[in-house]
């Protein structure tokens, strides 16, 4: 972390690209068979640049969302645009998976069988666009930024998870998206080495402006990272309460402290607890 | 489900295709086999084998005749009755092997160094020890499976997640409760999957087995089985029986697999709610 | 005790330590006070402690070259300092620093410390990274004093990987000696002793009548290694080894020609499923028949007695490798394809990419079970037609009587089968370092 972070470095004036338009969304599985919505009429309008995230109790449908946005699922009705453009909606019910849009999986998805190194040079080498020699320099520069020079020739298996979560998320940046797109990321780590990962993607955040839809039930989490914090109904799901985190950036683990946070903290709570509550008594499988 | 959703599922694309495939399989299986009669060139290898007309015919004979389910009868009696023997000898032994560590060390390396040999070598020694022809292959019936069993029974028990066990400790199991509860249930499912394919291995020494001795120099012997027919229909000269004899066997391991499957669904409802 | 545990919990890297080591740490923490004005150390000092306030204040100035000015700043209760006592291959102060009031502080020896955590690495590296991660921000520091912070995991294992590359012969090795020292070969020896003594017994001793004909360990060991065998066959006889070869040549034929066709055939039935639907059925229709059922059938197709056995060995072989293939495209996570499609890479490519690296693991089982299955067939083959080779060994010792060859064929056809099944499994390990890595560090 460089000691020297320009002031204001939490607006969003200065990014161009990434705003998500989510209009009237609506998903069911097995639309002949059992017939479950996951998704009910959801509607959430995501500017250029802004770390939005998703809360909400498990199996509500979140994922699904997510996966829509992603191109890993097909919507039933209803439509999504990035930047104005169409993703998917009437007409095209799946959007085509891409590299504006990038994806880090909850279980984490490098490649075993690559090096970090590799794995981080991937996209750029599967697109094929520069040279290898400009892709790779690009690819150790990065490495250094991220604090995660020297183990560039270890594989994923070989390195601890928080480590291998960012050389995941420098890989998605290789690419340059608009999006990134979060699934329950931080979810298997044990809570030492989360708040590490959370400082750790805000200072990659503030470098790299990005959009980010970040999913989780972690309200900590939300409120320590997110601009804003949607939280969602149990299944189907449905935005029931948005908030607005106005804790300025740069933030650092000494927010968590913060009057502020404990206000926004109480405010929330009640809202997540209801809908835990509606999820545990019906029973849901975990998403 | 219901009827239309069941010939929905049989005329599915992918259901047609498959038929589809195995359809143009046959047509030039018949045409690669009738090559000699219908173009005057024998086209190499298919050129030699029975047309599927021909097999059809020959087996809507067999159907009539009471020695060729004699014959199924047979195959399947040995096959049942060396898998029954490989399950009774080898799950007992399987699960000791795997509750004592010790009696791991001493039989595990001997297991090991004996499994390579492949059962039909034994079939020599098997004649050799064993005063009937019928308890021979029987013998080596039952260590075709053994191994398999044995070894898929080790893999289950292995895989128990050890916070089963010790939930049950501290709730007071005795060492035999927490065997016959937690152990043997959870190691039924690898036992199942190891049935499945120790029953594709019996079927194969089973048929070498009633080829190699019901058609060697021993002669008669024991006698029937399907791999018998099949070797004496080669001998005979009736080729389109040969492959009667060999789709023959292909139902009849089916069969068999499916049985076991089921059996096996019924040991094991828990895991259908995957 | 619990006063210096709260003013540990309170510095911002021992934050979030778990209690057992925050009481260990503050067990090796000492006490000192200063007098207002008194200085604590210089710059250029041996830094051994780390310093945490306790009560008071200091003054801490920044003496590092390279550009930055001198930097001031104050240290009050909670407040860490000295940390260069942490730093790697620094073994001098950074600072000045004196104390301002009456101040009382507790040092933490940074050996010691670094001693400690070694015992909970994971918790070691959140620590050191707080430091890092404090160290920047409070300090103005360059980057390369922050990046002498030793991260515990990343050391340990960067440490044992670089340059050291852990190879397949490093890993037996390792494996062979821990194997060694405990009881398990002692064990094995046992176990061979009861088989090999139960055999000796009931032939050789005892006489009992099912073994009769049976030849004796004594005899079959006497003939197998002995110069001039009485049925012409040892280890010394060129026979021996005839048979052998001749055996392997067909294996490695048929095994090769099967994988050549086997592993694509299965990476593109699980891969497409269209080509799925079309081909499986037909496969799933041809695969149950057992491959002995085809003898008679490759006789009359091929001419010649070594092509049909070579035929029913590549036969068995094939429908093996292709399954598990299948099964191994099908068992790979979603995820990551998903995770390729997001990063650009076209279908073909994540089929290079992705699904034939993912797939190794299982096409090398399913490799393992061809190869056993092959000799399976092979033996049987040989049995039946063919000329040398161990199967017919053993089926021409049976009808010439001349039964201690028969133990010889099959003792010579596990070790044989053993090795061919071990080389392929060590051809899995080599293409795939990075499962032995994984493998080898254990759980992360």
């Amino acid at each position: 972390m460089s000691a020297v972070i320009e002031e204001n470095v939490g607006s969003l004036a200065d990014v161009t690209s990434g705003a998500i338009n989510i209009k009237d969304v609506v998903k069911i599985y097995d639309p002949d068979g059992a017939a479950v919505m996951a998704v009910d009429h959801c509607s959430i309008d995501i500017p250029a640049g802004e770390i939005c995230m998703i809360v909400g109790p498990s199996g509500c449908g979140k994922t699904t969302l997510l996966n829509a946005i992603a191109g890993f699922h097909d919507i039933t009705s209803g439509s999504i645009h990035l930047d104005g453009e169409l993703l998917c909606g009437p007409g095209k019910p799946q959007a085509k998976p891409g590299s504006d849009r990038i994806v880090v999986f909850q279980n984490g998805a490098l490649f075993p069988w690559k090096t970090n190194l590799d794995n981080i040079a991937f996209g750029p080498m599967m697109v094929g666009n520069q040279s290898k020699a400009e892709i790779y320099d690009k690819a150790r520069s990065m490495m250094a930024d991220a604090g995660l020079s020297g183990t560039e020739n270890n594989f994923p298996g070989e390195v601890s998870s928080g480590l291998r979560r960012r050389v995941e998320i420098v890989r998605a940046l290789m690419n340059d998206p608009k999006v990134l797109l979060f699934d329950e990321p931080y979810r298997a780590l044990d809570s030492l080495t989360k708040s590490v990962m959370h400082e750790a993607l805000l200072e990659i955040y503030y470098r790299n402006k990005v959009t980010i839809f970040f999913i989780t039930h972690d309200l900590e989490e939300a409120i320590f990272l997110g601009h804003r914090l949607i939280i969602m109904s149990s299944r189907p799901c449905k935005p029931k309460k948005i908030m607005e985190v106005d804790i300025p950036h740069p933030r650092d683990y000494s927010v968590l402290t913060s009057p502020r946070f404990r206000e926004l903290m109480n405010e929330a709570k009640d809202v997540v607890h209801e809908e835990a509550q509606k999820a545990f008594d019906a029973g849901e499988k975990e998403g | 489900m219901s009827i239309s959703k069941f010939t929905d599922k049989l005329f599915s694309r992918a259901t047609l295709r498959g038929i589809f495939a195995i359809g143009i399989f046959m047509v030039f299986w018949e045409v690669g086999a009738r090559s000699e009669e219908w173009f005057g060139y024998r086209f190499p290898f298919i050129g030699l084998v029975p047309p599927p007309t021909d097999v059809f015919v020959s087996w809507s004979g067999l159907i009539a005749d009471p020695s060729y389910w004699q014959s199924w009868y047979m195959s399947f009696l040995r096959v049942f009755g060396g898998f029954l023997a490989a399950m009774v000898v080898g799950i007992p032994l399987g699960l000791f092997m795997a509750i004592n560590k010790s009696f791991y060390g001493m039989a595990f390396p001997s297991f090991e160094v004996l499994r390579p040999i492949p059962p039909l070598a034994w079939v020599p020694a098997s004649i050799i020890f064993w005063p009937t022809q019928e308890l021979s292959i029987a013998f080596v019936t039952f260590l075709g499976a053994f191994y398999t069993i044995v070894i898929n029974v080790l893999g289950g028990a292995k895989s128990i997640n050890k916070q089963f066990l010790q939930a049950a400790q501290s709730m007071g199991a005795s060492q035999w409760d927490m065997f016959r509860r937690i152990v043997l249930p959870a190691t039924l499912p690898s036992i199942v999957v190891g049935s499945a394919v120790g029953m594709g291995i019996t079927w194969e020494v089973v048929v070498a087995a009633e080829m190699i001795s019901g058609g060697g120099s021993s002669g008669g012997g024991a006698g029937g089985g399907l791999g018998f027919f099949i070797w004496s229909s080669y001998v005979g000269g009736s080729y389109e029986q040969i492959i009667v004899g060999m789709i023959s066997i292909g139902i009849a391991g089916y069969i068999s697999s499916e049985l076991l499957r089921q059996l096996g669904g019924l040991l094991t409802p828990w895991l259908k709610t995957r | 005790m619990d006063q210096l545990v709260d003013l540990l919990k309170s510095a911002m890297p021992f934050r979030m330590v778990p209690d057992n080591l925050i009481r260990d740490i503050a067990g090796i923490c000492t006490q000192h006070s200063f007098a207002a004005g008194e200085n604590i150390y210089n710059l250029g000092d041996t830094a051994d402690d780390v310093y945490i306030v306790s009560s008071g204040s200091v003054q801490h100035i920044l003496g590092v070259d390279s550009g930055t000015s001198q930097h001031e700043k104050t240290m009050r209760s909670g407040d860490i300092f000295g940390w260069a006592a942490v730093l790697e291959g620094q073994n001098t102060r950074l600072a000045a620093t004196s104390s301002k009031e009456p101040t009382e502080v507790i040092r933490i020896n940074g050996k010691e410390l670094t001693r400690l955590f070694k015992t909970d690495p994971a918790v070691g590296d959140v620590v050191m990274t707080r430091f890092a991660t404090m160290i920047n921000k409070e300090f103005y520091v360059p980057r390369t004093i922050s990046d002498q912070v030793p991260g515990f995991k990343q050391a340990l294992v960067a440490k044992s990987l670089q340059g050291s590359e852990v190879t397949t012969m490093a890993l037996t090795v390792y494996r062979i000696s821990t194997w060694l020292k405990s009881p398990r070969p002692y064990l094995m020896l046992i176990g061979f002793a009861f088989v090999l003594g139960f055999w000796y017994l009931s032939v050789e001793v005892w006489k009992l009548p099912r073994f009769v004909d049976m030849p004796g360990p004594t005899e079959v060991f006497t003939e197998w290694f002995s110069e001039d065998p009485y049925y012409g066959l040892s280890i010394y006889t060129p026979e021996y080894y005839k048979h052998i070869g001749i055996s392997l040549q067909r294996i490695a034929f048929a095994f090769f020609l099967a994988t050549g066709l086997g592993v694509p055939l299965g990476l593109f039935l699980g891969w497409s499923k269209s080509f799925r639907e079309f081909i499986f059925p037909l496969f799933e229709v041809l695969r149950p028949i057992p491959v002995l059922a085809w003898v008679p059938l490759a006789i009359i197709i091929f001419s010649g007695s070594e092509t049909p056995v070579i035929f029913l060995t590549f036969l068995a072989s094939f429908f093996a490798t292709t399954l598990n293939t299948m099964l191994g495209v099908e068992s790979i996570d979603e995820s990551y394809s998903r995770a390729a499609y997001c990063l650009g890479a076209s279908r073909w490519q994540t089929f290079i990419h992705v699904v034939i690296p993912g797939a190794m693991p299982y096409i090398f089982t399913g490799l393992q079970i061809s190869i056993g299955v092959a000799w399976f067939s092979l033996v049987a083959g040989e049995m039946v037609s063919g000329q040398y080779g161990l199967g017919y060994l053993i089926n021409t010792a049976y009808m010439m009587i001349e039964y201690p060859k028969i133990i010889i064929g099959m003792i010579t056809l596990g070790v044989v089968g053993y090795t061919t099944s071990a080389m392929v499994r060590m051809m899995g390990d080599y293409l795939m370092q990075w499962r032995v890595r994984e493998l080898a560090l254990g759980d992360n």
